[in-house]
């Protein structure tokens, strides 16, 4: 017994530098059962319409990273994301490369940046020749301990948070949400002698230019959650350095205002953001500012209530004492 | 030219550990691969990797489970060095940085597998290979070597019984380079895409051992095929024999939980071969499921709650729920055996040393052998991390004494042109219809279930496609990144290892381990107790045996 099939239209992005000057779409028509993976609909095309289609594939089963698109402007793992639901939500299915990588050709991207920045966290444990390993037998590590690597150990390297990253596009030297979660899972392990090294080193223009949009979060195929990663290694950032980043700052300011009075003082957080020269700076746009809407900028009264916003905090600060390590 | 002392084909774990041995050893060190190292078949595997750390188990439990469990056809003195090994080995790549799962104690977590007489498997929930490869990966990185990635392997030069180098393409750029070598190490993994249900990656096409059944080297035990029980109905996707370790059982279409008939004692924890068998034999006899896309049994894990399996079994839930639109918290899994496992392979002895000086394979590209007639499962991640070493460390040893390679341009030109000639064709062969109709035939003919009737039919047929394969033709032109290219190119090396599992299956006139002939039911120690070597002749494989190397244990039946 056939299962029922649906004709669907893939639109897909097709580029060989050699022959052609500008990227093109091209349409395949196909009958596909709804479940059928993306992956495998671009591999019967290669097989009875088109063997020129060009694609990076492997194990076809979301464990090797190779396949990661961007399906109907997501990304995605092509493996794992299947026609029915794309058809459904989009009428057809548009297929193109990852972005912030060069395209090498059709939807075979050049992942040189992505490599650099993961070499650039030292991908390895870096051990303290005082501390040797236990010999013959495994370091002990505690229930706990394993727990603290969160799900970063799920990592296949697929590139897809990479893509989806605005930061990565806007800043090329922002080591992306792949490596900084690598980063995390090396900052966390109790074998690995550099934690605070690794937190300086990774400040400067690394960890504050995240925008917290967690697109990356969506993209990632294996839950590994990395915009929760970064915000857990900007706490430990300002845990091992205090705020003497821009990033940090604002980010320490910004706790400190709503403690103080329940709401923010914009003109408050500049200053402990960018310090009174960095005031100086955005002079002009605060201008424009008061002449829109002048109540941005006048320090606000505490809000009613703010006792109780002051508890939540003092609570809070209380769990920190409890589980810190 | 480019030039280095050792180059390793294959990125995985083999590759990597060799490669690492050498690089440890002082020699300049290439790795090629047609991958990225991190996204080698390795990363897929799930289980665990055994060692006997428990205090009630011993090494000469873990030696003693993984010669019965290859039907004596293993060589007890390398299973003994094996299994020596494998506590030191997984101690090791705890110390690189391999985050393993942990009992609360802190120690090593350890899971029951099949064929084992204790829970001696480690694991990383059940992604081990993933845990290993990234652990691996991340130690190889702080050392000095040169990596060809996305490089695809044409051939071996071999002058005067000896390596020279290699020949092999950037994807990338297109070009073709001669890369020269003392030593060259084949990690290139199986050849599982042979078969047309297999758990193997679409890149397990066996490159590097059709290379070298190319050049002379001999191949062994080609015949011995494993089909893991338990693969993922559709899309041959591998489930785990971690989730019957953990207490999955299987159950026919009656609901019954058939595996008592077939053993007894450890029920779904039998061998491999054994559970295989038994859910084919249920199929056939018309007590499985049936639905479009054919016979099938239930794997159910639904008793063992929702905790257990989230949590032990997180890529299992996430296969099921993703590939087969199945909640295997709630609902059975639908299975069926697919190819898994390939015992065969490049003929090595325990120093990674084939029959041509220079060459050296590790890995399920190698045959040692340590799996027999059937591999245990949790002994293939150890094997990579076992033999990648010895292999890597005996590569570098003959790199230091042996004599400078010499390539030549003619070495280049003959590797090239019949490439060429693919692409220059204005008609021929289609790659992908000749693997599918190759995949069909292994299948049909050289299954689970075998007979000298259907070996001779798949003989002819696969001789078939290797005639039409003379004719194969590439309509891509293009330079860059050229998959069509790449894909005529593993056809081309499957079809030769495909001929040799067939005369291989043909000539072995009993059943043995993953090896059954139904017109010859039992195992025959007079005749049979030896491996096949193939090697490459004018009219096809030629074949002979040497004998099995037994220590201490005789054979007797295999009985779970």
């Amino acid at each position: 017994m056939p299962e029922e099939t649906v004709a669907a239209a893939f639109d897909v992005y097709r580029f060989d530098p050699a022959k052609d000057r500008a990227p093109r779409y091209q349409r395949y028509t196909l009958d596909v059962a709804p479940h059928t993976p993306i992956l495998t609909a671009l591999l019967r095309i290669r097989a009875e319409l088109d063997p020129t289609l060009t694609l990076r594939y492997s194990c076809r089963s979301a464990i090797c990273g190779s396949c990661a698109m961007q399906v109907n402007a997501k990304s995605r793992l092509a493996c794992e994301t299947q026609v029915g639901p794309e058809l459904e939500r989009n009428g057809r299915i548009v297929v193109e490369p990852m972005r912030n990588q060069p395209v090498l050709r059709d939807l075979v991207v050049d992942q040189e940046p992505f490599w650099r920045h993961y070499d650039e966290i030292e991908p390895h444990l870096i051990l303290d020749p005082k501390r040797p390993m236990p010999e013959g037998r495994e370091n002990p590590m505690t229930t706990e301990e394993v727990e603290r690597f969160k799900e970063t150990p799920r990592c296949i390297a697929c590139a897809a948070c990479f893509s989806a990253c605005p930061a990565v596009e806007a800043d090329p030297g922002f080591p992306g949400p792949m490596a900084l979660a690598k980063l995390y899972r090396f900052v966390v392990d109790p074998r690995d002698t550099a934690h605070q090294d690794r937190l300086l080193a990774i400040q400067p223009g690394g960890l504050w230019t995240c925008l917290r949009c967690h697109l990356c979060t969506e993209a990632c195929p294996k839950d590994v959650r990395p915009s929760e990663r970064i915000r857990d290694l900007k706490e430990m950032a300002i845990a091992v350095q205090g705020a003497t980043e821009h990033g940090s700052r604002h980010a320490v300011g910004f706790k400190e205002n709503i403690r103080e009075r329940g709401l923010l003082s914009e003109a408050k957080l500049v200053r402990q953001t960018s310090g009174v020269a960095g005031m100086v700076g955005q002079l002009g746009q605060g201008v424009r500012i008061y002449r829109k809407k002048p109540e941005i900028l006048k320090s606000p009264h505490a809000i009613e209530g703010i006792e109780e916003v002051r508890k939540i905090y003092d609570a809070l600060d209380h769990q920190d004492e409890e589980t810190a390590p | 030219m480019q030039r280095h002392e050792v180059v390793v084909v294959g990125a995985g774990l083999a590759g990597q550990r060799a490669a690492l041995a050498a690089i440890q050893a002082g020699r300049d060190v290439a790795v090629v691969s047609k991958l990225h190292p991190l996204r080698s078949h390795s990363g897929a595997a799930q289980g665990g990797i055994n060692a006997a750390l428990g205090k009630e188990d011993s090494v000469d439990t873990h030696i003693y489970d993984t010669v019965k469990g290859s039907d004596y056809l293993g060589d007890q003195d390398a299973i003994e060095f094996f299994c020596r090994e494998a506590g030191p080995t997984v101690v090791q790549m705890e110390h690189f940085g391999t985050i393993f799962s942990r009992n609360p104690d802190g120690t090593l977590a350890r899971r029951a597998f099949g064929g084992a007489g204790f829970p001696r498997t480690i694991y990383a929930a059940d992604r081990t290979g993933l845990a290993l490869l990234q652990g691996l990966w991340e130690r190889l990185g702080t050392e000095q070597f040169t990596l060809y990635e996305e490089w695809d392997l044409t051939n071996l030069v071999v002058r005067d019984g000896r390596v020279h180098g290699i020949v092999a393409f950037d994807r990338r750029s297109g070009a073709f380079e001669e890369i020269a070598a003392r030593s060259v190490v084949i990690a290139t993994g199986p050849f599982g895409r042979l078969y047309g249900r297999t758990t193997n990656a679409h890149s397990c096409t066996g490159d590097g051992i059709a290379v070298a059944y190319d050049v002379g080297a001999y191949l062994k035990d080609m015949e011995f095929v494993q089909f893991h029980p338990t693969a993922l109905l559709e899309s041959g996707i591998l489930i785990t024999e971690g989730a019957r370790g953990e207490g999955g059982i299987l159950k026919n279409a009656a609901g019954e939980r058939f595996m008592s008939r077939y053993a007894p004692h450890v029920l779904e924890l039998a061998s491999r071969d054994v559970v295989s068998r038994a859910i084919v034999t249920e199929v056939a006899e018309g007590r499985g499921f049936t639905g479009p896309y054919g016979g099938y049994v239930h794997l159910e894990l639904m008793h063992l709650g929702k905790e257990k399996v989230e949590s032990r079994l997180q890529e299992i839930v996430d296969y099921s729920r993703n590939f087969a639109g199945i909640d295997p918290v709630t609902e059975p899994i639908p299975v069926y055996p697919g190819q898994h496992y390939m015992m065969g392979g490049v003929s090595t002895n325990i120093r990674g040393e084939t029959n041509i000086r220079g060459l050296f394979a590790a890995g399920e590209a190698a045959c040692v052998s340590i799996h027999g007639a059937n591999r245990l499962g949790g002994n293939s991640l150890l094997e990579t991390l076992v033999f990648g070493k010895e292999a890597g460390i005996a590569a570098a040893a003959y790199a230091e004494t042996a004599p400078a390679p010499e390539m030549h341009a003619a070495d280049l030109d003959a590797a090239v042109a019949p490439l060429r000639a693919w692409s220059s064709r204005p008609d021929g062969e289609d790659p992908s219809a000749l693997r599918t109709e190759m995949q069909e035939t292994m299948e049909r003919y050289a299954g689970i279930y075998r007979n000298e009737a259907d070996l001779l039919e798949g003989l002819q047929r696969i001789r078939a496609l290797r005639q039409r394969f003379q004719r194969i033709r590439v309509v891509d032109q293009s330079k860059v990144y050229n998959v069509n290219l790449t894909d005529a190119l593993e056809v081309g090396h499957m079809l030769q290892l495909a001929e040799t599992i067939v005369v291989g299956a043909y000539a072995r006139t009993e059943s043995r381990g993953a090896h059954a002939r139904t017109d010859y039911p039992k195992r025959d120690d007079a005749r049979w107790m030896r491996h096949t070597l193939a090697q490459k002749g004018p009219q096809g494989p030629v074949l002979s045996y040497i004998p099995v190397t037994y220590t201490r244990w005789d054979p007797t039946e295999r009985v779970y």
